[in-house]
């Protein structure tokens, strides 16, 4: 028997050990698995949405189009619908995708107004947040290694094995105990996630930073408990102190660097355009018609000799006017995306200390399903919403009707390309407090393993 | 004194000496207190921030100029919910839901812009408020405090000692238990008293308060009798140690996770368009204002005629188009209210579901009786979306109203009524849900903590006999 | 068994030599010198605090003395403590090994242990062969080989862990108050496992401060008091091998030296 089978037989034969790592197991197949459901109740609704909007579209065709089809009319009714498709990897990290809005439809009035609408959800439901992979990973992974780990050495002195144990010739037993734990405990959370990668079609290098992020936030927590085995003699007192570590790192500080991080970058901007956005659209209706035109071509001069029209009402002038006010409050739109994204950089950054709030980063960013991914969603809504305008300005500068052949011809919305990336300085500052605590734990384990 | 109280006594004296236990209950105190402050802070600038919101929206309705009213129809009105008092001891799902609504005629508009939308990630990790802390974190704390209580006689083996010195194994753990019931309620007292000042100062009312009061207070013995049941149960400290954190993880953290999971897989709510797209076809359904041959209109005018007494639309008194501005808001919000009670009821079935393992997991109990009284919970929401609505209904109506009494009188091709008329419609008045009033909300919760409480007692019970037997 | 080892280096298995070692300003042994040989039972008798703990640590490695030498088969434990413990087998007071195994199963893993990188040459699976004679030597029942050791009692656990002495198959055996808490009948019973030992020609160091233990089986008895051996006595050929009486005076009453 080798040594390394020999401590495979003994973690094994253990009830505590075998129970935590059996608990993992299913933890994390069952989150896979749970994310997996997610995701495909998402694709489940495009595709609903997708055939409820195809119908409602060809009864506006049915309704509008005609030989003398107004386009002002067919723009105003045909909502084109926009969709974001779960990302490969979104069954480990579904993020905020509970949350934000994964269809979503646009005419081409103004955008502002359009694209901040909430789809239904649950609030209730959705308090608790998701239960999927990054969730057993970052909160119940660290409970299970703590009861692996916590009690390396103390529990053998307690055992009043420590001494027998040090005794015989071979070495390298903490350093063998420690790595087949770490091992069985990254297998236990990467297995089901390759699995599911695997059925998903995730890509390899994504799945492959996903387990390294696992392997790194692992490493830590072993060098945490390792080290307050080694600085606490008893291991109950050692078992306390790491869950209350785990409460400070994954509970307390997230939750305290949330209230501090909404409080100090308000969002109130969002709020601020819409209500802007309004006032400039109905004050559209009480100046004249020209001023509205002037601003619009400024920014559309190909149009400028078409402003002319018969009469009180022009959809041309309605379109003009609806684009005038999102042009109206395009400054607001830059400050309120970026309140978000400094929200979203401090997070970050407090990734850098908070390991837990790191591994949540990198995992999220490389399955999409964070609010940069969202933002990337809103971003091609916009640039099809531009689309969407350009097409319907020469029917309604140039008084072309609007015919079924038209319809045909209204642009598509295409999902976007998806925007993960590696969050490489949020791994590189992983790695580092991985390797800081892994090395604190072998010293300490190293020095309460000598003579007492 | 009995031995119960001395035993009590006992195990204060062990707390006191116990510098782990004094440095995590003065943090749990600490964070209590840092809660309480943060999240009031929180509270009163998301309360300042809505009512300015809400005054300015106000003040720009009043400032509109001379209009057709179909044109205030559609330039509509903001209103923004109200945050509760007690909201800032439990957040509920107010940073999930959106609480500003744009109302306009024939449209309901979702609520935007909630926090949870425009914040990252960290939100998720939970939100800091006393509640947070009094139903995540103090459960851990009891456990650390408790879960050696009688575990650590056994190993010393002072049980045998006491119980030789005549100590009964009742004794002994209602002597634990009242010791650290005593420990529970200390943890509890700045929240307590913090709500005590809230209710004192006028700021909430005192039946919630005391109620909340009678919910922490169940639950915080609920783990206490956890703690000291299952300390009494087994055969090391560590093995209750053990137990604890893994009936907690399941209890606190696990179950309210997998359980909404499962109620969004069973039960399925439509999306914002595929309702709507429906609401369009029911609408069509009925009839085309526009068409001349529709028949539904027809019959509509020729019901108004008869009304008037007139032949032609011309001889009304009123103008037509407002008229059917007025029944075909009555048909769309009658469509509306119908598909909103639809979801309404699939959001609730979906939280009944949630609701059902209370009994599994009483933190639903206590997070959903805490909600409620804090009036910050999927309920009170819904409570402010439909007075929204009622209120949309109204003033749109008005509007319609002036279009058709006031319009005939009005000549020239853009007419428009005077601007004093906006004045006269009314502003959105939120009437703050009373807690009290949902009793099935509340009962329930005291119903299941109460129900865990007998049965841990039972168990208790049980545990004291067996810690005579097993002492030998 | 079949591959014994034997020491090959000349003089004692075990040798101090001014054995000098202070902890915290408090010197604990100081100039203590021992020998023993290969196929001799030495017991070290001594009061609490005498220097016995000291002396077994100083063996394994696991202190540096301040001054002196301690060789184990002619290695230097302090300096190559992998080597020297790889030459001995230690029994610690109140045997206790992992309770969830089997008999059988313990043996077999702290072998896998000790066997760990010294080598290949051992690396191939003999455990059965190693220990199944082992625990045959001892004299544990065979019903209760494959039992876990949550059931046994303190002199069953004992002979499981001489057992795994045994099957270390190792020049040198420490033994730490090795019949602390036995039964007489188990005494017995471990009296005869030394004699055992004793032929296949191991040097035993048993450390005690169980005198009438140490008059049945030891060949050489040595007095530690005050951090060296104040005395030293041989077993003469006798059936009554020492005289009781004299060495439980010399025992009560450390320093009066004849």
């Amino acid at each position: 028997m080798t040594p390394v089978h020999a401590e495979a037989l003994l973690l094994l034969k253990s009830g505590r050990n075998l129970v935590a790592l059996l608990l993992l197991v299913a933890l994390s197949v069952a989150a896979v698995w749970s994310g997996s459901v997610q995701v495909s109740g998402q694709q489940e609704v495009i595709e609903r949405v997708a055939q409820a909007q195809e119908e409602d579209l060809a009864a506006v065709e049915q309704a509008q189009a005609g030989p003398r089809g107004d386009p002002g009319y067919a723009g105003y009714y045909a909502f084109m619908l926009t969709q974001d498709p779960p990302p490969a990897l979104a069954f480990a990290a579904m993020g905020l995708r509970d949350l934000q809005p994964y269809v979503l439809r646009v005419r081409a009035l103004g955008l502002q107004q359009q694209l901040y609408d909430a789809e239904i959800y649950n609030p209730e439901l959705a308090l608790p947040g998701v239960f999927d992979w990054a969730f057993v990973l970052v909160y119940l992974t660290p409970l299970v290694i703590i009861a692996l780990a916590h009690d390396l050495v103390t529990g053998e002195r307690e055992a009043g094995r420590l001494r027998l144990l040090l005794s015989l010739p071979g070495g390298g037993v903490w350093r063998r105990r420690v790595i087949l734990r770490y091992l069985l405990v990254v297998i236990a959370l990467g297995l089901p996630l390759i699995v599911g990668a695997c059925l998903a079609a995730a890509p390899m290098t994504g799945t492959a930073a996903m387990l390294l992020t696992a392997a790194l936030y692992c490493a830590f927590w072993f060098g945490l408990a390792l080290l307050l085995g080694s600085l606490l003699r008893a291991s109950t007192t050692a078992a306390a102190a790491m869950t209350g570590c785990w409460i400070v790192l994954t509970l307390i500080l997230p939750t305290l660097g949330n209230a501090v991080i909404a409080r100090a970058i308000p969002a109130g901007k969002g709020i601020d355009l819409t209500l802007a956005q309004r006032e400039a659209v109905h004050a559209g209706w009480d100046i004249p018609k020209s001023e509205t035109f002037e601003r619009f071509f400024s920014s559309h001069p190909q149009w400028r000799e078409k402003g002319q029209f018969e009469g009180r009402f022009h959809w041309k002038w309605y379109y003009a006017m609806h684009q005038v006010g999102d042009e109206a409050v395009a400054e607001d739109v830059v400050a309120y995306r970026t309140s978000l994204i400094a929200r979203e950089d401090w997070t970050r950054r407090l990734g850098y200390v908070l390991p837990g709030v790191g591994a949540m980063t990198i995992v999220h960013r490389l399955a999409d399903t964070d609010q940069l991914g969202q933002f990337a969603y809103q971003d091609s809504i916009a640039g099809f919403h531009e689309k969407l305008r350009h097409f319907y300005y020469p029917y309604l500068f140039n008084d072309r009707p609007f015919t079924r052949a038209d319809f045909n011809q209204i642009p598509r919305y295409a999902p976007r390309v998806q925007s993960d990336s590696l969050a490489v300085v949020s791994l590189l500052m992983l790695m580092l407090v991985a390797a800081l605590l892994a090395y604190l734990g072998a010293r300490g384990i190293a020095r309460v393993s000598g003579v007492q | 004194m009995t031995g119960a109280t001395l035993i009590a006594r006992e195990e204060w004296r062990a707390l006191l000496r116990n510098r782990a236990g004094l440095v995590a209950t003065a943090l749990l105190v600490l964070l209590v207190l840092v809660a309480s402050f943060t999240s009031l802070e929180r509270h009163s600038s998301i309360e300042a921030d809505r009512a300015h919101y809400q005054a300015t929206v106000d003040h720009a309705f009043d400032q509109q100029p001379d209009r057709h009213p179909h044109r205030m129809v559609h330039y509509g009105q903001f209103v923004f919910r109200p945050i509760a008092p007690l909201a800032f001891f439990d957040s509920g799902v107010d940073s999930f839901t959106g609480n500003i609504i744009f109302l306009e005629g024939h449209r309901q508009n979702s609520a935007n812009f909630a926090e949870a939308r425009q914040s990252s990630l960290l939100l998720r990790f939970g939100q800091l408020t006393p509640a947070f802390v009094l139903q995540t974190l103090a459960p851990l704390l009891l456990i650390f405090l408790g879960f050696a209580s009688v575990a650590r006689e056994r190993e010393r083996g002072t049980l045998r000692l006491m119980l030789a010195h005549g100590i009964n194994g009742r004794e002994l753990l209602l002597g634990k238990l009242l010791g650290h019931a005593a420990i529970a309620l200390a943890v509890g007292l700045p929240a307590f008293i913090v709500l005590l000042g809230f209710a004192l100062a006028g700021a909430a009312a005192w039946p919630e308060t005391l109620l909340m009061l009678g919910g922490y207070s169940a639950w915080l013995l609920l783990w206490v009798l956890l703690s000291v049941s299952a300390s009494a149960l087994v055969q090391r400290p560590r093995d209750a140690l053990a137990v604890l954190v893994g009936l907690w993880m399941v209890v606190v953290i696990l179950l309210p996770r997998v359980l909404p999971e499962v109620a969004a897989a069973r039960i399925s709510l439509d999306t914002k368009i595929e309702t709507e797209i429906v609401l369009h076809r029911e609408l069509a359904a009925i009839g085309d204002s526009h068409d001349p041959e529709d028949p539904y209109f027809n019959e509509f005018r020729e019901k108004v005629l008869a009304e008037y007494g007139v032949e032609s639309i011309e001889e009304l008194p009123v103008q037509y188009a407002g008229l059917v501005g007025i029944e075909g808001e009555r048909l769309t919000s009658a469509i509306y209210a119908e598909a909103a009670s639809r979801s309404a009821a699939r959001e609730s079935a979906q939280n009944r579901f949630v609701h059902a393992f209370s009994a599994l997991s009483p933190l639903l109990a206590i997070r959903q009786l805490s909600m409620t009284l804090a009036g910050s919970d999927a309920g009170a929401h819904s409570d402010f979306l439909q007075q929204a609505e009622d209120f949309r209904y109204r003033f749109v109506q008005q509007l319609n109203r002036m279009q058709a009494e006031l319009l005939p009188g009005i000549s020239g091709e853009d007419p428009r009524i005077s601007a004093t008329y906006w004045q006269d419609i009314p502003r959105f008045d939120y009437q703050a849900l009373d807690p009290l009033r949902r009793q099935e909300d509340i009962l329930w919760p005291f119903v299941v903590l109460v129900g865990w409480i007998g049965g841990l007692l039972t168990i208790a019970a049980f545990a004291a006999q067996r810690l005579e037997r097993i002492a030998k | 068994m079949s591959d014994k080892q034997q020491h090959s280096a000349p003089g004692p298995a075990i040798a101090i030599e001014n054995l000098q070692h202070r902890y915290e300003e408090k010197a604990v042994l100081h100039g203590l010198n021992l020998d023993v040989h290969s196929g001799e039972i030495y017991a070290l008798l001594g009061g609490n605090g005498a220097g016995k703990s000291t002396t077994l640590a100083a063996l394994l490695g696991f202190i540096a003395p301040s001054a002196g030498s301690v060789r184990v088969c002619g290695i230097d434990p302090v300096t190559e403590p992998r080597r020297a413990r790889a030459q001995l087998a230690y029994v610690p007071e109140n045997v206790s090994l992992y309770e969830h195994l089997t008999a059988r199963e313990n043996i077999s893993y702290f072998l896998a242990l000790a066997d760990a990188g010294q080598g290949t040459d051992r690396r191939t699976d003999q455990s059965t062969d190693r220990i199944e004679p082992a625990l045959q030597a001892v004299g544990l029942a065979a019903d209760a080989w494959d039992k876990p050791l949550a059931g046994f009692s303190k002199g069953m656990r004992q002979k499981t862990a001489i057992a795994l002495a045994l099957a270390r198959d190792v020049p040198v055996l420490l033994l730490d108050e090795p019949t602390s808490g036995l039964d007489p009948r188990a005494v017995l019973e471990f009296n005869q496992l030394l004699d055992t030992a004793r032929e296949r020609k191991v040097a035993v160091l048993m450390v005690t401060h169980d005198l009438v233990s140490a008059v049945d089986i030891a060949d050489r008895i040595g007095f530690l008091a005050e951090g060296r051996i104040e005395e030293e006595q041989q077993a003469s050929a006798q059936s009554v091998r020492f005289d009781l009486n004299a060495l439980h005076d010399r025992y009560t009453h450390p320093g009066a030296a004849a």
